[in-house]
């Protein structure tokens, strides 16, 4: 019996999990581990250029291993991860953080939010969680783009292929976060954004890079305000 | 010729004779080598010809000459550097998608050796 030439055809038609993953060697493969314990889908850990065993540690685990060749940032990573399961044809893209902070078994919390509402992305917010010069960020976007999404820096989404498709076309390349550009681009294109409430954990090590410090708050602002000009306003015909 | 006219000719053709040294040394490629051409051409004939900037300003009604070759550098200075940016987005957008292109053919190559 002649083997398929990839085993990525079980992703055709499936759920595919991406994991965008800089120097998480730590926690990588327990989350890989948990996630699979959790759910059936294809497990695709991107490595964003690590400098330490993140890509040997989540292949040990059972994933499937995309490795940037430059270090791309989260949203370069995550949208590597997207195009891969498009390519090989996967009917919804779940992603979630390499840090241990979002659980598996919140995985069935997004499907079935997906499932009842049909929106073309689900988040897994934990809004009580958000810190102050986040709070203060949402009101600010809320204002300037309209998005209603509470947890807007959230990694934990479901993607349905539709909303995959359109994030994995060029000109959703450029973003340098995940967040704004990327909602403000499915609102663009009438695409349905929910939130489903999920517990999280503190981040087993490291902490936001974006929250970091007041310069990256401020830098971040600052770009995403940019993006929210660049993007307001420019409604499309629905994809 | 003047000790001004002097000066300004030396330095426009150095400058001109810089630039086409490095179109020649293929530092410099395509449009940008038409652009720094032309500037060779220029800066070597209002080296050579400065009064030309006087006569210029003079037709313009401009009271102080100098001032239109600083306003005419800095635009085109200004210009240069907007499609310079323009142009880096558009390789950083290109550099990119090679590089998530070549993370997933890279994947799928290992993944066929490992079928086999």
């Amino acid at each position: 019996m002649s083997k398929p030439i990839h085993s990525y055809t079980l992703m055709r038609d499936q759920l595919a999990i991406v994991i965008p993953a800089r120097n998480e060697a730590p926690t990588v493969a327990a989350v890989v581990a948990r996630v699979r314990a959790a759910s059936a889908a294809q497990v695709i850990v991107v490595n964003d250029s690590s400098t330490d065993d993140t890509a040997a540690q989540a292949r040990s685990a059972g994933a499937t291993v995309l490795t940037l060749p430059v270090q791309l940032g989260a949203w370069g990573a995550t949208q590597t991860g997207l195009r891969f399961a498009i390519r090989h044809g996967a009917r919804a893209v779940l992603t979630m953080d390499a840090d241990g902070q979002h659980h598996a078994d919140a995985i069935a919390t997004l499907l079935a939010t997906q499932e009842t509402t049909q929106a073309d992305l689900v988040i897994g917010s934990a809004p009580e969680r958000l810190s102050r010069p986040k709070r203060i960020a949402r009101l600010y976007f809320r204002l300037i783009a309209g998005l209603e999404v509470r947890d807007f820096t959230s990694g934990f989404r479901l993607y349905s292929a539709r909303a995959a498709r359109l994030l994995c076309f060029r000109h959703a390349t450029l973003f340098d976060y995940q967040d704004l550009g990327v909602l403000m681009l499915l609102k663009n294109y009438g695409l349905r954004v929910v939130e489903a409430k999920v517990s999280m954990s503190e981040r087993n090590h490291g902490m936001s890079r974006v929250f970091s410090s007041w310069a990256h708050v401020a830098r971040y602002m600052l770009l995403t305000t940019l993006v929210c000009m660049a993007r307001a306003g420019r409604a499309r015909r629905p994809a | 010729m003047n000790g001004v006219q002097i000066t300004s000719l030396s330095i426009g053709l150095i400058l001109a004779a810089t630039i086409i040294y490095l179109l020649r040394r293929d530092h410099l490629h395509g449009p940008y080598a038409l652009w720094w051409l032309s500037m060779a051409v220029v800066t070597a004939l209002v080296g050579a010809f400065p009064g030309a900037i006087d006569w210029i300003a003079n037709a313009l009604d401009i009271g102080y000459p100098p001032a239109l070759a600083f306003v005419l550098a800095i635009a085109l200075m200004l210009v240069k550097m907007l499609t310079m940016d323009i142009e880096r987005t558009r390789q950083e957008l290109l550099l990119r998608r090679l590089a998530q292109r070549l993370a997933m053919l890279d994947e799928e190559i290992k993944e066929r050796n490992r079928g086999e």
